[in-house]
């Protein structure tokens, strides 16, 4: 229905990269027509460093990991070349399968047992790998030790030898367009959106349902896919490889490439490659002064431009005017009715952190399309129960049944894609992401085409994401926000995020939504409608537990109330019984006359009475 | 077993280095989350400036522990306020700016320094006089050099003086309190720009003594040794667990020891793949390092 949607988006912004580009590539594609060779074998270094900047700007600016060994990728996919060439006698062409299988597969051994550490420690950890495949290739016999490897053929095509500059020149900028349109395809395509994701907020990602670990690997691995062919052409063409062109200054300099350029933003990564390449080639008049005309040169221009020359664009991906008004389905889903059937049974719950027994056994069940209410004290016990259900931290004892089946408690994209989805008690947006890029993300794990499927735009996948990106849309009136679906989730009014929030939450067809104080800080207005969009959830079939402390919300729309403290549970049942539970008033809910006891207006309210 | 002593030896005195140079990278790094790249730079200024003060005392001859006191002073000095011109200058711009933009600028001084001191001095080997005798004493089979002895042994009072400013004073809580939480610290009337430029001060000065000191034990200098080794000093910070003071100190005694024994027992040409394996197995296992992280993730 929505055909228009994706490919207006995603040609909107390959037409305005295109505009952007198009001087850079009629100067690029012309250069052999006028220029000699002094000038095509710099244009020729240019090109190879925007080929490895594209790839090191999936890694650090896509997906906002820290690489400074990314040189290693490089040495790999030129010495596969090589080695095959002269050792084996493979032809330039055949040796490339190799190259892209060595280097991905050397992208899944540094990036797999690292991806956990902080992002800092990567720095250091792949500094340390780039320096290991150095002094191996410096070491090793069939590596030619320091000599390197010389002799290596130069590429043929259709019978030619692409041997002169200008024809590897022509070579260079053919595999350039390649990667270009590869990684702007990347940029755009879900993986692009999880990247994102991931680097605004990694925990968020993973809770609504992103598999942060293997996303990460995959920003590596494809990082490496294109390093290795940057390698390969290396080879092909200096004929010889030695290992002093893949120091740590190699990787240095291809991470200011992208830092000087713009994180994340394709033409800043080519001025970067233009500039760090051509920069002190046009310093030569300073002679020895050369390379610290440079540095000063890249410090002066970080502090003016600390963004980069050419920063990102802000993702904009929103729908137009006409394609939201094509897409006018009131209701996301069908109402189902509430079977009364045991969705969710937790027994015996315990989590204890060192000596503290946060939660201290409890039990409880949740029914289908009911909503259920957790209250209790700061520091009953609430969230904790939360963060168990959710798998972001692990249970010490008891037992979790979903669906009948015992939750095994993996990672929480695990979970969100088994129906429990959640929002948070801090809003966790991805705030530098558009209303409806929050949630695509939290949608994205439902595709069924595949990403390569997507990334070739194949019709199949391309009605899927159109349906997709509709599906998005409904859910955003569903809470009210189609209007806004443009704007940075940053810049929506508090009530706004929180609602937001919820429709990321709810995009993933949960089964079961836990909503971590939505109330918090919302003025009565506010919390009218936010008991409204709950009742609504509900009778769209989603079961609802709830933490809130406000309690004309929790009286107002639940079935059922559990009451905390301490870590366990003091009473539960309907919001009359709690109201007069003693136990409850005396620990939590207090009374008037006591307060008014304590000293008139001066004292602390009731709960009661906000 | 004497040749295994003797390796170890000879690793506390190169794991001295490291260790002072790896406390300026973990206290920068606990207190604005920056990898200082020119920290390893800053000690090969260190060197250079003690060379300068040494040749030029020693041409006005002066007895030689006044001269090598005054190359100190000298040293320790310049490269100080060189660490605080730099924060100054390239760091402190951007401290609210995304976190590569610094580490870009970091990148950049370092490139600098290594080319300034290239124009200045030449790119050849500057000799240290041979001040420090190879007298020492032997047990039980081992060497050992007063020299080593002096060094060790300065390293460490240096490293000590320092954990009990840090620990045990008012500004060293305050410095603390700062690498905890910038904005709680400023709100609670810390001086958080001066803290920030006394951490480079004594970072700066305690890699200008390492720098000195191994001018002198190796009488070579060059303007690319503080690339090597800086890379060492910051593995031994994160090995020892970053932001962590102790744990920089053991880390670097750890890089040390390891490169004697690799250098001792296999080849010197496959140190740093042994110093990386340690350091990314090490991680693998606990990613907070040895002696665990002193650095609260903000949130």
């Amino acid at each position: 229905m929505s055909q228009t949607a994706t490919p207006a988006l995603s040609s909107r912004r390959a037409c305005f990269l295109l505009v952007a580009l198009a001087p850079l590539v009629v100067a690029a594609a012309a250069l052999p027509a006028f220029a000699g060779n002094y000038l095509i074998d710099v244009g020729l270094t240019i090109v190879t460093y925007s080929i490895l900047g594209l790839g090191l700007n999936i890694v650090v600016g896509y997906a906002g990991l820290l690489d400074l060994g990314y040189a290693a990728f490089f040495a790999i996919g030129a010495y596969t070349t090589a080695l095959l060439e002269t050792l084996l006698h493979f032809s330039f062409w055949e040796t490339l399968p190799f190259s892209f299988l060595f280097a991905g597969a050397s992208g899944v051994v540094i990036g797999y047992p690292t991806l956990r550490l902080r992002s800092d420690y990567l720095a250091i950890v792949t500094l340390g790998f780039g320096e290991i495949v150095r002094i191996i290739a410096t070491n090793l016999e069939i590596t030619g030790g320091p000599n390197g490897i010389y002799g290596i053929a130069s590429p043929g095509l259709f019978g030619y030898e692409i041997s002169s500059p200008r024809a590897v020149y022509e070579l260079g900028l053919a595999f350039l367009a390649c990667v270009l349109v590869f990684a702007v395809r990347l940029g755009g395509s879900r993986l692009g959106r999880a990247w994102a994701s991931i680097r605004e907020d990694e925990s968020a990602a993973e809770a609504v349902g992103v598999p942060t670990l293997r996303t990460k690997l995959l920003a590596y691995v494809m990082g490496a896919l294109i390093g290795g062919l940057g390698g390969s052409l290396f080879a092909a063409r200096f004929g010889a490889i030695d290992p002093t062109g893949f120091t740590y200054l190699q990787s240095v300099t291809i991470l200011i490439i992208v830092v000087l350029g713009g994180r994340g933003s394709i033409p800043g990564v080519l001025l970067g490659a233009a500039i760090v390449a051509g920069l002190p080639e046009m310093l030569r008049f300073l002679n020895l002064w050369r390379i610290f005309g440079f540095a000063v040169a890249l410090v002066v221009l970080m502090l003016l431009r600390p963004q980069g020359l050419w920063p990102a664009a802000l993702r904009r991906v929103a729908p137009s005017v006409s394609d939201a008004a094509a897409i006018d389905t009131p209701a996301p889903g069908k109402a189902r009715a509430g079977t009364g059937a045991t969705l969710l049974e937790v027994r015996g719950m315990e989590r204890r952190f060192g000596g503290v027994r946060a939660v201290g056994g409890i039990s409880f069940t949740v029914t289908d399309s009911e909503i259920l209410s957790i209250i209790g004290p700061n520091g009953a016990g609430k969230t904790t129960v939360f963060n168990c259900l959710t798998g972001v931290i692990r249970l010490t004892g008891g037992e979790v049944r979903w669906l009948g089946a015992s939750l095994a408690f993996g990672s929480p994209h695990r979970i969100v894609h088994r129906g429990i989805a959640r929002t948070f008690q801090g809003i966790r947006l991805f705030a530098s992401m558009t209303a409806f890029e929050n949630v695509l993300v939290g949608m994205d794990h439902r595709y069924k085409a595949p990403l390569v499927a997507e990334l070739l735009a194949l019709p199949f996948a391309r009605t899927e994401t159109a349906d997709h990106m509709a599906d998005g849309l409904r859910w955003l009136g569903f809470v009210g926000l189609r209007a806004r679906a443009g704007e940075r989730a940053a810049d929506l009014p508090y009530g706004d995020q929180r609602r937001l929030e919820i429709a990321r939450a709810l995009v993933s067809r949960p089964r079961l939504l836990l909503l971590d104080e939505p109330a918090a800080g919302m003025n009565p207005t506010e919390k009218r409608e936010l008991m409204g969009l709950i009742r609504r959830i509900r009778d769209s079939g989603v079961t609802i537990l709830l933490i809130e402390h406000d309690m004309m919300l929790v009286m107002g729309v639940s079935d059922r109330i559990i009451v905390m403290d301490h870590g366990v549970v003091i009473a539960e049942g309907k919001p009359g019984e709690i109201q007069a539970d003693r136990r409850v008033i005396d620990a939590y809910l207090g009374t008037g006359e006591s307060d008014e006891a304590d000293g008139g207006a001066g004292g602390e309210r009731s709960l009661w009475d906000s | 077993m004497s040749t295994f002593f003797q390796y170890v030896v000879e690793g506390l005195t190169i794991g001295s280095f490291y260790a002072l140079v790896a406390l300026g990278y973990t206290m920068v790094y606990g207190i604005i989350r920056l990898i200082n790249f020119a920290h390893g730079d800053l000690f090969m200024v260190g060197a250079f400036v003690g060379w300068t003060a040494l040749t030029m005392l020693a041409a006005q001859h002066l007895p030689w522990a006044l001269a090598l006191v005054a190359a100190f002073a000298a040293s320790m000095a310049f490269t100080g306020v060189l660490g605080i011109a730099i924060e100054r200058l390239a760091y402190q711009p951007l401290l609210r700016a995304p976190r590569l933009s610094i580490l870009i600028t970091a990148l950049g001084i370092s490139l600098a320094l290594e080319n300034g001191v290239l124009l200045i001095y030449g790119a050849g080997f500057n000799t240290y006089p041979h001040l420090l005798s190879q007298a020492g004493l032997v047990l039980y089979g081992v060497r050992f050099t007063f020299a080593q002895i002096g060094i060790v042994a300065a390293s460490f009072a240096l490293m000590f003086a320092l954990y009990f400013f840090v620990h045990h004073t008012f500004v060293g809580t305050a410095m603390r309190a700062l690498a905890i939480d910038q904005d709680a610290a400023r709100l609670m009337g810390i001086d958080v720009e001066r803290l920030i430029q006394l951490t480079f001060l004594l970072g700066s000065m305690l890699a200008a003594a390492a720098g000195v000191m191994e001018g002198l034990y190796y009488t070579q200098i060059n303007f690319f040794m503080g690339f090597v080794l800086g890379l060492r000093a910051f593995t031994a910070a994160v090995l020892g667990g970053i932001g962590n003071i102790p744990g920089a100190m053991a880390g670097g005694i750890l890089i040390g020891l390891l490169e004697a024994f690799g250098a001792g027992y296999v080849s010197s040409q496959w140190t740093d793949v042994f110093v990386f394996a340690v350091l990314i197995g090490v991680l693998v296992v606990k990613p907070t390092g040895l002696f665990g992280e002193r650095v609260v993730e903000r949130m």
